[in-house]
């Protein structure tokens, strides 16, 4: 799938697959027991509601004439106990639907989140991350009422159709038949809109989603766009984005408003046809139909309707819910491409030998970023890799952690290929330091221990002095207990790789990765670090992708990269020696002081 | 001014609308007390009372009143949804600019997950109420007076009894206010942090994965998933009080009618007729009452969501247009710190700044992490404002300036970069989104960015993602400098621009920007001495002072920290001719 952007409509395909339903039915099936009971105390109690009228007749037939006051005490005391039973019931429902339809979400948000963690880097390159963001919060959310409440009304209004059905047929089948006669009329309307209704919604939800993918780019990318004096621009492209939402749901909801008028005129015209054909059938001599039934029957026809109404507005909310909830099952659909083979072993602790056989990688089909490289790192070697941008480096070191997997070749850490080993065994060993540093929202002291929940604030304190994180730290307001947040609140670049670096290192890890770990240090503090690092370092594997070649000259090996491949490896010494890229590489730097 | 104030102000625009909405509303309401009325005509005078020619025209009137009645509904419902989406409309464009004037004050506090509810679920509290809340209740309340004078007619006793249970529905409401409106609170932050946890793990899936920290993800997640779940459950424990209470209320009415009816009847005080017309019309005053705690919920979802984005948003900035602007379209760059100092949370970031830098300079800025570089330049562009002291650019103090006009002259590539999920071309031309592609590439070629964009399978059409994933570090910087190069400012910053591209096409970069010599003032802050060495005056920063400055040749003689810095950087330089021969060697 090409990248996706803001203003680009996610495709999903057209046709809506029943098995999604059935999905839907999956996360409810914990709760049918709950289900079920509720749906029992609300036809109970709407079995009861039913009978206040019955009461009513009782008194006005009965009692009054009667002049008998004990009995309108009865009957009242009867509805008095209806409504009581009654409230005891809404609160019975609001407790569980609550329950139920929150748990649901709890549920499938805990399912598309988990999933969520094991999608490749690919996965979250390849989109806006507001369009990510919106399907775990906001779509899930959006499905709660219809999966407790909407299922619910659903469950009640169709017993009482059934009911209401079965007192019209036995007072007259002709009569209901008659009635019965809108039906196709109403299903005839809803497979006519049917279609556009669907897609009107889809549109709606990709025009959502580009809106919230804008908003998300806009509030991160905020510094660019003030700098670039963007505002009128970015406010241009917010409002067409918000507008074509605006109209996407205007339109959509147009169909939905289709819904309740339509079942009430096909209601009248069933109502009138039923007066007709009734009072016309009543006239001949020979008719069973009485003025009694077709007052009755008459009684019972907006009570059909009624059911029938709310049915169409669920299935309007279960249109809408739809569109999302196919969202959120791509999501969890999503194929994990990488992850732990079927028989995956834990990776045993880590020496830290390195090897690297004819390993072929691409990102994209057709296009090798690396070409057939091996090579061998001893545990305690020290591997710089140095090449121009966009050799191929970061790759190279992304491999290692299996952030990606081979396309050929193996990757050996102490002679277990990485592919085989279980994907936390291994990175969990393993200490990498980004290009970006990432400072999550919370303390300093957080940010650190990330790499580490079980260092205590003394070896939290340790690292962030070993990468000469210390000072500036207990400069700030509250030192290790200053809030920093994504953007990096008042850190700098540096501090912030800093922090980020005392949270490799407190990872512990057996090889380290350091991709351009200090190339926003000052040499100074480097050199300090350096130090501290090398007493660290002992007996552990290092891989560091460096541009300013002071960092890298004392590594056991330095691996020249460029075009995919290695082309020149040695220690500083040999590579000089060499006279090769290396060798320029390094010369070039002296060039305009000479 | 109040959240709800502010509100108004965006609804006042469809007022008329809104009020027309309501106007059908009203007939809706009034014909659904018709077609009862004409079933019963039917009924009575047809059914039972035979005059069968009377049936054509009540079949009539009911069709017809039912297609008004579905006319009515369907144009109402587009009206009030025309409304909520206007105001929504134009709530996310007052929001969406304040967003875009937002100093780093405001940023360094707030969570981009938070922002995101506001623009989302809090708005749609909003779209809620306008599009359904608004006149479910009007048409309830008025289905409720109607049934209360119609009864009123029909018996004045029966009528102000029935009224008893107004003072109790009242206190109830009174109360189920009261104690749901903190849970909605609840509910609103839970929300919040929910999303503001879930923006961080998206957007720090690389730092989650390379620790392998999927599982405290999920935990942490969990607690945040599981106090939403709890806040939603609290809120519905005060429901399961409340709503039951509006239902007995509600079917008081019906023992109400019964047992006073029926006394009254028996008592021979009204008929038995009277007392199924009341019947007939009770359910006009039980359905509104059994909603009343819906209701409620729903406007306190709504209000609680408004005052969250009010409070948001009100806020002023505090770097903001000054009032009467000095306009400087395009700027010479010469630029003058005097005395400059920066305090945030009682920390000096920079003290006592002072250097001149005249058009067509360049400026090198060396130091420490953290010594105050970057500040320097956010104070140029006024991303934050001095405590004192005073910026100029050509003799004008930066704050005095039209804010627009002075960072319209300064193109700035920056340390942290982002790129946005479009084009690299899009990217490129982000400052001038109108140029040519001429000028794109020519900045692309000058950054040194062409020659591996064009490698890309789609050149420069290709979609990078969202900050840059997928490019190299370098990549993006070299992006990000073709980005500033494209305003051709008169004041160009590279913070840190050149740190992770190697020093071959830092060279070549550098001797491409000689070309806009005498042009523009170039600031370079680096760590690398080979990127400022040229300049025509460094400033070597540490702890927010300037500790030295002079040029490379002056500065390395100092025995000082550059000289140190220089010195461990490039160790022992090696012989003159040695280098010169292995340049020649390369260049062949």
């Amino acid at each position: 799938m090409a990248r996706n952007k803001y203003d680009v409509d996610e495709v999903l395909e057209d046709k809506f697959d029943i098995s999604q339903l059935k999905r839907l039915l999956g996360y409810m099936r914990p709760y049918r027991k709950r289900f079920l009971s509720v749906a029992f105390m609300m036809l109970s109690a709407s079995a009861f509601i039913m009978l206040i009228p019955q009461f009513f007749m009782k008194i006005l037939d009965d009692c009054i004439p009667a002049k008998d006051m004990r009995g309108v005490l009865f009957y009242s005391g009867l509805t008095l106990l209806a409504a009581l039973y009654s409230a005891f019931s809404l609160r019975y429902k609001i407790k569980h639907t609550n329950l139920i339809g929150q748990q649901i979400i709890h549920d499938m948000r805990t399912d598309i989140f988990e999933h969520l963690q094991e999608l490749p880097f690919s996965y979250y390159d390849d989109r806006p991350h507001g369009k990510i963001q919106v399907r775990v919060v906001n779509y899930v959310n959006s499905l709660s009422d219809l999966l407790s409440n909407g299922i619910l009304n659903t469950i009640t209004d169709l017993c009482n159709l059934v009911f209401i059905l079965l007192f019209m047929l036995l007072i007259d089948v002709k009569l209901t038949l008659i009635c019965l006669c809108g039906l196709p009329l109403l299903i005839f309307v809803v497979i006519f809109i049917k279609k556009k209704q669907r897609s009107a919604w889809q549109i709606q939800s990709n025009k959502q989603s580009n809106l919230n993918a804008y908003i998300a780019e806009s509030i991160n990318g905020i510094r660019v766009t003030q700098s670039f004096v963007r505002e009128e621009v970015n406010t241009d492209i917010f409002n067409n984005l918000s507008n074509s939402y605006r109209k996407a749901w205007m339109k959509a909801s147009m169909y939905n408003f289709i819904m309740g008028p339509s079942v009430d005129t096909i209601s009248a015209i069933t109502t009138s046809a039923i007066y007709v054909l009734g009072i016309h059938w009543m006239m001949s001599p020979d008719s069973t139909i009485t003025v009694g039934v077709l007052v009755a029957f008459t009684a019972y026809i907006s009570r059909f309707w009624q059911p029938i109404n709310t049915l169409a507005s669920f299935y309007n909310s279960l249109l809408t819910a739809i569109s999302y909830l196919e969202r959120i099952f791509e999501t969890i659909d999503e194929p994990v491409l990488v992850k732990d083979a079927p028989d995956a072993t834990e990776m045993p602790p880590i020496h830290g030998d390195v090897d690297f056989e004819h390993v072929t990688f691409s990102y994209e089909p057709g296009i090798e970023i690396l070409k057939d490289v091996s090579f061998s790192a001893k545990q305690g070697e020290s591997f710089a890799i140095v090449g121009p941008t966009g050799a191929g480096k970061t790759t190279l070191v992304n491999l290692l952690s299996r952030f990606y997997n081979v396309d050929s070749g193996k990757i050996l850490v102490d002679g277990n290929d990485i592919a085989k080993v279980t994907i936390h065994s291994l990175r969990t060993q393993m200490g990498v330091m980004m290009q970006d540093s990432f400072i999550f929202a919370g303390t300093i002291m957080d940010n650190i221990r990330y790499g580490n929940f079980t260092a205590s604030d003394e070896d939290v304190i340790r690292a962030a002095k070993t990468v000469c994180a210390h000072d500036f730290i207990m400069q700030l307001e509250n030192g290790y207990q200053t809030q920093v947040n994504e953007r990096g609140s008042r850190l700098s670049a540096g501090q912030r790789q800093l922090i980020s670096f005392a949270r490799a290192l407190l990872a512990d890890p057996k090889i380290l990765i350091l991709d351009e770990a200090t190339s926003s240090i000052d040499t100074e503090t480097e050199i300090i670090l350096q130090k501290g690092l090398n007493e660290l370092l002992k007996g552990r594997t290092s891989f560091i992708i460096a541009h300013r070649l002071s960092t890298i000259r004392n590594a056991s090996c330095i691996m020249y990269v460029d075009k995919g491949n290695i082309l020149e490896r040695g220690t500083h010494d040999e590579l000089m020696a060499l006279k090769g890229e290396y060798y320029h590489l390094y010369m070039s730097q002296y060039a305009s002081f000479v | 001014m109040t959240p709800m104030k502010w509100f108004w102000g965006f609804l006042k625009k469809y007022r008329f609308l809104m009020l027309l909405g309501l106007l059908m509303t009203t007939i809706l309401s009034v014909l659904a007390i018709v077609n009862p009325y004409i079933s019963g005509l039917i009924v009575d005078e047809v059914i039972q009372g035979g005059k069968t020619e009377l049936l054509p025209k009540l079949i009539a009137v009911l069709l017809g009143i039912t297609l008004i009645r579905g006319f009515c509904r369907f144009f109402s419902q587009v009206v009030y949804e025309t409304c909520s989406q206007g105001v929504l409309y134009d709530m996310r464009d007052k929001v969406y600019r304040k967003l875009l004037i937002e100093d780093f004050a405001f940023y360094n506090k707030k969570k981009t997950g938070d922002l995101m509810s506001r623009q989302t679920g809090d708005m749609d509290a909003v779209r809620h109420f306008i599009a359904y809340v608004i006149y479910a209740l009007y048409e309830n309340i008025l289905l409720f007076v109607f049934a209360i004078i119609m009864i009123f007619t029909v018996s004045p006793k029966l009528a102000l009894l029935m009224m008893v249970v107004l003072p109790f529905t009242a206190y109830n409401t009174y109360r189920q206010s009261k104690a749901v409106r903190p849970t909605f609170q609840r509910i609103r932050n839970c929300f919040s942090s929910l999303n503001a946890f879930v923006q961080e793990n998206i957007s720090g899936n690389r730092v989650v994965k390379a620790f392998a920290k999927e599982d405290f993800e999920m935990e942490k997640f969990k607690t945040h998933n599981d106090d939403y779940l709890d806040a939603q459950l609290a809120s519905s424990k005060v429901w399961m009080k409340y709503l039951p209470v509006f239902e007995v209320l509600s079917y008081a009415l019906n023992v109400i009618l019964m047992l006073y009816g029926g006394w009254m009847a028996i008592q021979g005080e009204i008929s038995l007729g009277s007392l199924v017309t009341v019947n007939g019309y009770l359910w006009m005053l039980t359905v509104p009452l059994r909603f009343v705690g819906w209701w409620i919920n729903d406007i306190h979802r709504f209000t609680t969501s408004v005052e969250k984005i009010y409070d948001t948003y009100t806020e002023d900035p505090k770097v903001r247009m000054p009032a009467a602007p000095v306009e400087r379209k395009k700027m010479e760059g010469n630029v003058e710190f005097r005395n400059v100092s920066y305090t945030a949370d009682d920390e000096d970031i920079v003290k006592n700044i002072s250097f001149t830098a005249k058009k067509g300079q360049t400026i090198g800025i060396l130091g420490s992490t953290g010594a105050g570089k970057s500040t320097i330049m956010n104070l140029l562009c006024r991303f934050v404002d001095t405590t004192s002291g005073e910026v100029l650019i050509d003799g004008i103090n930066v704050k005095d300036l039209n804010l627009y006009d002075l960072r319209d002259n300064i193109g700035m590539a920056m340390q942290d970069i982002f790129l946005f999920s479009d084009t690299i071309e899009g990217n490129i031309a982000y400052g001038r989104p109108d140029c040519s592609f001429e000028e794109i590439h020519e900045a692309a070629v000058m950054a040194d960015a062409n020659h591996f964009i064009k490698q890309l399978p789609d050149g420069y059409d290709t979609i990078v993602g969202e900050r840059g994933v997928g490019l190299s570090g370098g990549q993006k910087q070299r992006i990000s400098l073709a980005r500033a190069l494209l305003k051709k400012p008169a004041i160009l910053i590279l913070d840190d621009t050149t740190s992770a591209v190697d020093m071959e096409t830092e060279s070549y970069i550098q001797d491409q920007l000689k070309k806009l010599d005498g042009q523009c003032t170039v600031f370079v802050i680096a760590y690398r001495i080979s990127s400022i060495k040229d300049a025509d005056l460094i400033l070597v920063m540490d702890k927010g002072r300037i500790i030295e400055q002079g040029t490379h040749s002056q500065l390395v003689t100092q025995n000082g920290y550059y000289a140190s810095a220089f010195h461990n950087q490039y160790g022992e330089i090696p012989s003159v001719d040695a280098v010169s021969e292995a340049m020649a060697e390369r260049r062949e």
